[in-house]
């Protein structure tokens, strides 16, 4: 360029370009800068993981509702809880701790506290019902997808129970307990090596959740049809006896989302983001540290 | 005398066990991982991708289940937000009504997976001893009183005679042989108990008494039911005459060894232990055999109407 004169503004306007165009290079150059990533989830597990969590949820607020006309665990009849449901004595005692009625009156209904919150409420047998055929029948094509995946994937291998698992996974309970106390203390707590994708907590509920998920859904069978598939009932014994099992494995897959989330949080924004990507920068023998 | 030739022989049968089970293990053993390089800005722009689906599928999500929820909850959970919540559903479609009809197409669909499951030809589990705890007298409303015993006759409508029949009960016990077993009775509440029954096959009367051809429903009904206040509240109930003729379908004068008590549907009231309590309709006074599926109680008040155990 041959101009003479420059104004300062047209020198202002010049570098703020130039400044654009370097960063646009930057940007593209590390745009184009190769970043090696593990290929974690396969799409049909990632799909099923999500979809499982509303599924998971509706199943258990609409199994609630289910359960509370006729409860399984019973104490002898009380004023006020003339089936003896444990659930409406656990609500009671919950209600006035949580801010959810005060404890000082009769005026406020209690009694089904736990229903309400947890559940559609009382008397929704009807709603219930066919509210949790249509997740049942969500959830077991949606465990079918899971299992397609981890099979076609070959995610599987990585929850196969191992030898070595029972002595890992003491270790890792002893890492977890100390983990806490170290960070209060600022002492390193060294993460356990781990020889794998998951730790051998990880492996043992990753693979117990598939067996109890086909327990679930095998008792919840039982349960629907014991006419039309007597050997089904016979398996849990009797009908009466699914019901437990139902009700326990609904329990367990209820009581599993909660560590769940909190581990994945505390292991970090790689963990959650590998489940809705696909892949993590956290490669083999490289985390965990 | 020569050295015994020694056939060579394969690996031993410990040996080849111990193979296959090398095998197994280095089939389930952990792969390493499948990594590969991309570029930095192509994974950002996969990440975004993927992250903008899984918050669409999060709010639809949510706003299904916001939509399929009974009233009730959607009260309990959301007080401040139920009115406008639902007046936004509604502008796009997502009715109360539509929710019903879709959640009664899902009972429709697990009713065909039902009929497909049921078989006449396959009897229902049966027990040595009854449950020794009083069965439990579920009448939705007030049980009825014994003044309906005198004048009570079953009618038989739907015949291939094109009669109407009507039955004293002396005339359905003298006439059928009586039948006897232990099944379990399964409320749709979830609560079940083993009932000692006796009684006739529905089978038997169906022969006695044909329907008309064409017809494939019973329309069952209790014209002497009660509702809570103790007015008369009909309660009829529809049956498929493929349960009507299964062995195991009686129509029970009998209950732990005694003529049926009112409070279990005295003096006739119907046994099929293959479909939920709720059909087991007590003291009956009117069956028609139809060739359309009849009315059914409980399906107008949102449940199955198929109710197969």
């Amino acid at each position: 360029m041959s101009t003479s004169t420059v104004t300062p503004a047209t020198a202002r306007a010049n570098a703020r370009a130039a400044a654009r165009a370097a960063a646009r290079v930057a940007r593209l150059a590390r745009d184009a800068e190769p970043v090696r990533v593990a290929s974690k989830h396969t799409l049909l597990v990632r799909l099923s993981h999500w979809i499982h969590v509303p599924l998971l949820v509706g199943l258990i607020v609409t199994g609630l509702a289910i359960y509370w006309a006729a409860p399984v665990f019973r104490h002898a009849p009380t004023p006020g809880n003339p089936r003896g449901d444990y659930l409406v004595d656990i609500g009671r005692a919950l209600a006035p701790l949580m801010g959810g009625a005060p404890a000082r009156s009769g005026a406020v209904d209690t009694r089904f506290w736990l229903y309400d919150r947890l559940s559609l409420g009382p008397a929704q047998l009807a709603n219930a019902l066919r509210l949790h055929w249509l997740f049942a029948y969500l959830y077991m094509l949606c465990g079918a997808l899971y299992v397609v995946g981890l099979v076609r994937g070959g995610g599987w291998r990585a929850l196969m129970p191992r030898v070595s698992d029972p002595a890992e996974a003491l270790a890792m309970i002893r890492y977890y307990l100390g983990v806490v106390p170290h960070a209060l203390a600022r002492k390193p707590w060294p993460h356990p090596p781990i020889g794998g994708k998951y730790n051998a907590l990880q492996r043992g509920a990753y693979f117990t959740m598939p067996l109890l998920g086909l327990l679930v859904v095998l008792s919840g069978w039982a349960m629907h049809h014991p006419a039309t598939l007597p050997w089904l009932e016979r398996l849990f014994v009797n009908y009466d006896a699914a019901r437990i099992v139902h009700f326990a494995c609904m329990a367990v897959l209820g009581a599993f989302m909660l560590p769940h989330v909190i581990l994945v949080a505390a292991d970090g924004w790689d963990t959650f983001r590998s489940m809705i990507t696909g892949w993590s920068t956290r490669l083999k023998g490289t985390h965990h540290g | 005398m020569a050295e015994a030739k020694r056939k060579p022989r394969g690996p031993s049968l410990a040996d080849r066990i111990d193979a296959a089970m090398k095998r197994t293990a280095a089939a389930a053993a952990e792969r390493p991982d499948d990594t590969r390089e991309v570029p930095r800005g192509r994974l950002a722009a996969h990440s975004r991708r993927d992250f903008l689906l899984w918050s669409a599928g999060v709010l639809a999500t949510a706003a299904t289940g916001w939509w399929m929820l009974p009233e009730r909850a959607k009260r309990t959970w959301f007080p401040a937000l139920n009115d406008k919540l639902d007046t936004l559903a509604a502008r796009v479609g997502l009715t109360r009504m539509r929710r019903e009809a879709s959640l009664n197409r899902v009972l429709t669909f697990d009713d065909d997976v039902a009929e497909a499951l049921y078989s006449k030809h396959r009897t229902v589990r049966t027990y040595d001893r009854p449950d020794p705890r009083p069965l439990r007298n579920n009448y939705h409303g007030r049980t009825p009183g014994p003044e309906i015993l005198p004048a009570w006759r079953l009618k038989l409508s739907g015949l291939a005679s094109g009669r109407t029949e009507q039955l004293a009960i002396g005339d359905i016990t003298s006439r059928f042989p009586r039948r006897d077993m232990n099944t379990r009775l399964v409320c749709v509440e979830g609560w079940s108990h083993v009932v000692a029954w006796g009684g006739v096959r529905f089978a038997d009367l169906l022969a006695a008494f044909p329907p008309a051809p064409g017809a494939r429903w019973a329309a069952m009904r209790s014209d002497v039911s009660l509702n809570g206040r103790g007015e008369p509240e009909p309660y009829y109930v529809s049956i498929d005459l493929e349960t009507a003729r299964h062995p195991q379908a009686l129509l029970a004068t009998h209950h732990g060894g005694a003529r049926l008590t009112l409070a279990h549907g005295a003096p006739l009231r119907l046994v099929a232990p293959m479909k939920l309590g709720l059909k087991n309709i007590k003291a009956i006074t009117h069956i028609a055999y139809t060739a359309e599926e009849p009315a059914d109680y409980w399906n107008e008040r949102g449940y199955s109407r198929y109710d197969g155990l």
